[in-house]
């Protein structure tokens, strides 16, 4: 019987900086971890603890992961002190991945904020890789300052593709900044895709997710049409512990993407 | 199959038996309390000594489920592998149902979903659970307020009770290797015999004993009616008030489940051992960046009963409490579960 608890080894092939404090680690498992976007791995550093990420790679592409992670307690302190040729733990994928078969056809509004665009990024790669599936693809994304906008070497490729329309914004600019600024809901004023039924996808610091959820709404968009990343605290990722219990759901077994009408009865889902 | 009957005169030889096949665990009475007990073959010796399982008695303070599910056990290791090890099988004797209704609730969630815990299935496999009825009801038992008896309906590999004379044992299929072990001790007496019958009106005293302690029952859909208080925080905190977050109810608890995993250094790589954890605690639900859903106590106070009435029913199909008292025996601030659910 396997041990739903213990990790496989994973080098550390390369990692880049993309901000400050987030840096994009590329790892490689010992076995392959299939996941789809949208589900989540736990990522141990040894000896310092363990922490659910979602994978900002592809799911085309699996012998590698890339984990898009923002330094901010003790296990991505000590993570951030890695270099390539280290090892790491990984297991999983846990939690369920977006359901792509229900995006097809449609137009697909995704909106990240900060490094809340990691795991988008695997959805973006996903449906981009099958772009004939889908209507169009809207990426709205806003960051701090325009030195914390993460995937910066990516968002101009991702702008040429077909059937993608991106939008940027900072909340503070300097003065090389030719886009728009204000928080990531400036993005929406008009939003060019049918409401009643466009996917929206949204990922980001809790505070951004209330407002933008709430533009959606506003906007017309269906409650169960809009995909939120909650962000809960997690340990086992399996579904016995219970840290994640968001509501009746644990994040980590029908999470950690849930939708709107899933979770608009909970009392402050965005915390 | 015919019930067997033990007699008294030869309990401490057929113990002897088993232990020389099993580690072998039973209540005994210290102080007041009932407490498991390792039991040794000098506790058989005839002496001053000499154990007597108190198997009348109602649950030991201690609940089973810690045999299987380990208050602190390893659990993993890197870049090596942990697996449960090998080791002889125990039997307790003397498990009340409202330690054996518990432990559906730690096979739904650690048996029975998509991922399973080796270790606790190791354990679980390895242990022979006797149930013992319960004839004597206390003040703190409420197990027929939630719908259960005060005797063991499934879920044990026999049943004892206790006759005048002696061990009245009802086997199941893995119970009789306990019978196995001694088979000239046990003497197959017929279902009409008087001990069975007076062991089925003990247990309809019991029953009414019961209903004397706790006389009004509860709402009959505690999962509705805790649903329902959801967001009433003015109701949560009356009874919250007294708490002085000791967690003394949740350790206690023959249901609670929440466990921590945490990793700790070695020279090469690192051990991962599971606590148990406790939802009372403010660090319970706080996020990496600080966030907390429930950083007032009162929400962590509600998330208990949400837990245990709420979710776990709609989740699972049965309540995450089997009325065993024991967390308001352990509670400092004397919040009565009871009184909770009653005022729902």
């Amino acid at each position: 019987m396997s041990n739903p608890y213990e990790a496989i080894p994973a080098i550390i092939l390369k990692t880049f900086d993309e901000t400050p404090n987030i840096r994009t680690f590329v790892l490689k498992p010992e076995q392959e971890i299939p996941f789809m976007a949208g589900q989540f791995i736990e990522l141990t550093v040894p000896g310092f603890g363990e922490a659910p990420f979602t994978p900002s790679s592809s799911h085309f592409k699996r012998d590698i992961l890339e984990m898009t992670i923002m330094k901010v307690g003790k296990a991505t302190g000590a993570l951030f002190g890695l270099k390539p040729g280290d090892t790491v733990g990984v297991r999983g994928p846990y939690g369920k991945p977006y359901p792509l078969e229900k995006f097809a056809g449609k137009d697909i509004y995704i909106v990240g904020g900060g490094v809340g665009l990691a795991p988008l990024r695997a959805l973006f790669l996903a449906l981009t890789h099958e772009i004939d599936k889908y209507k169009r693809i809207y990426l709205r994304y806003g960051a701090r300052t325009p030195n914390d906008i993460v995937y910066r070497h990516l968002l101009p490729e991702w702008e040429k593709l077909p059937k993608v329309d991106v939008d940027l914004s900072v909340d503070v600019s300097d003065e090389k900044w030719m886009k728009k600024v204000g928080v990531v809901t400036c993005l929406m004023d008009e939003i060019p895709c049918d409401e009643k039924t466009s996917i929206a996808v949204v990922c980001g610091p809790p505070i951004m997710m209330k407002f933008v959820n709430q533009r959606l709404l506003e906007a017309g968009f269906q409650g169960e049409n809009i995909y939120l990343s909650m962000e809960t605290n997690m340990s086992c990722g399996v579904g016995q512990c219970r840290h994640c219990r968001l509501g009746p759901y644990l994040t980590c077994k029908d999470g950690p993407v849930l939708t709107w009408a899933q979770i608009k009865d909970i009392e402050n889902p965005f915390v | 199959m015919d019930p067997f009957l033990l007699s008294s005169s030869q309990r401490n030889q057929w113990l002897s038996k088993l232990l020389e096949r099993f580690v072998v665990y039973v209540p005994i009475e210290l102080e007041d309390q009932v407490h498991w007990h390792r039991l040794k073959p000098a506790d058989l010796d005839s002496g001053a000594d000499v154990i007597t399982p108190a198997l009348r008695r109602i649950r030991a303070s201690e609940p089973v489920k810690s045999f299987m599910f380990a208050p602190r056990e390893q659990v993993g290791a890197f870049p090596e592998k942990q697996e449960p090890t090998e080791s002889k099988t125990r039997v307790l004797l003397g498990v009340k149902n409202c330690d054996l209704v518990p432990l559906k609730v730690h096979d739904k969630i650690l048996t029975d979903g998509e991922f399973k815990d080796p270790f606790y299935i190791a354990r679980r496999k390895n242990t022979i659970l006797v149930a013992a009825d319960c004839p004597v009801p206390e003040e703190s038992c409420f197990c027929n307020l939630l719908g259960l008896t005060p005797y063991a309906g499934d879920g044990a590999d026999a049943v004892l009770s206790v006759s005048d004379d002696g061990y009245l044992f009802e086997v199941g299929e893995r119970g009789q290797e306990l019978v196995r072990v001694a088979p000239e001790l046990f003497q197959e007496v017929g279902a009409s015999d008087a001990r069975v019958t007076k062991r089925d009106t003990e247990r309809e005293s019991a029953v009414a004993a019961l209903s004397r302690i706790n006389p009004q029952p509860l709402s009959p859909d505690l999962s509705a009616a805790v649903a329902v208080r959801r967001k009433d925080e003015s109701f949560w905190q009356r009874h919250a008030e007294k708490c002085v977050e000791c967690f003394g109810c949740l350790m206690g608890c023959p249901t609670c489940y929440c466990f921590l995993l945490y990793d700790q250094a070695k020279e090469k790589g690192l051990d991962r051992t599971r606590v148990w954890d406790a939802c009372y605690l403010a660090a319970y639900a706080r996020v990496g960046g600080g966030a907390n859903p429930r950083a007032e106590f009162v929400k962590r106070f509600a998330n208990r009963f949400i837990c245990k009435f709420s979710d776990f029913k709609t989740d699972h199909g049965m309540y995450a409490c089997s009325g065993c008292g024991r967390c308001f025996k352990a509670c400092m601030g004397k919040i009565d579960i009871r009184k909770v659910l009653a005022e729902l």
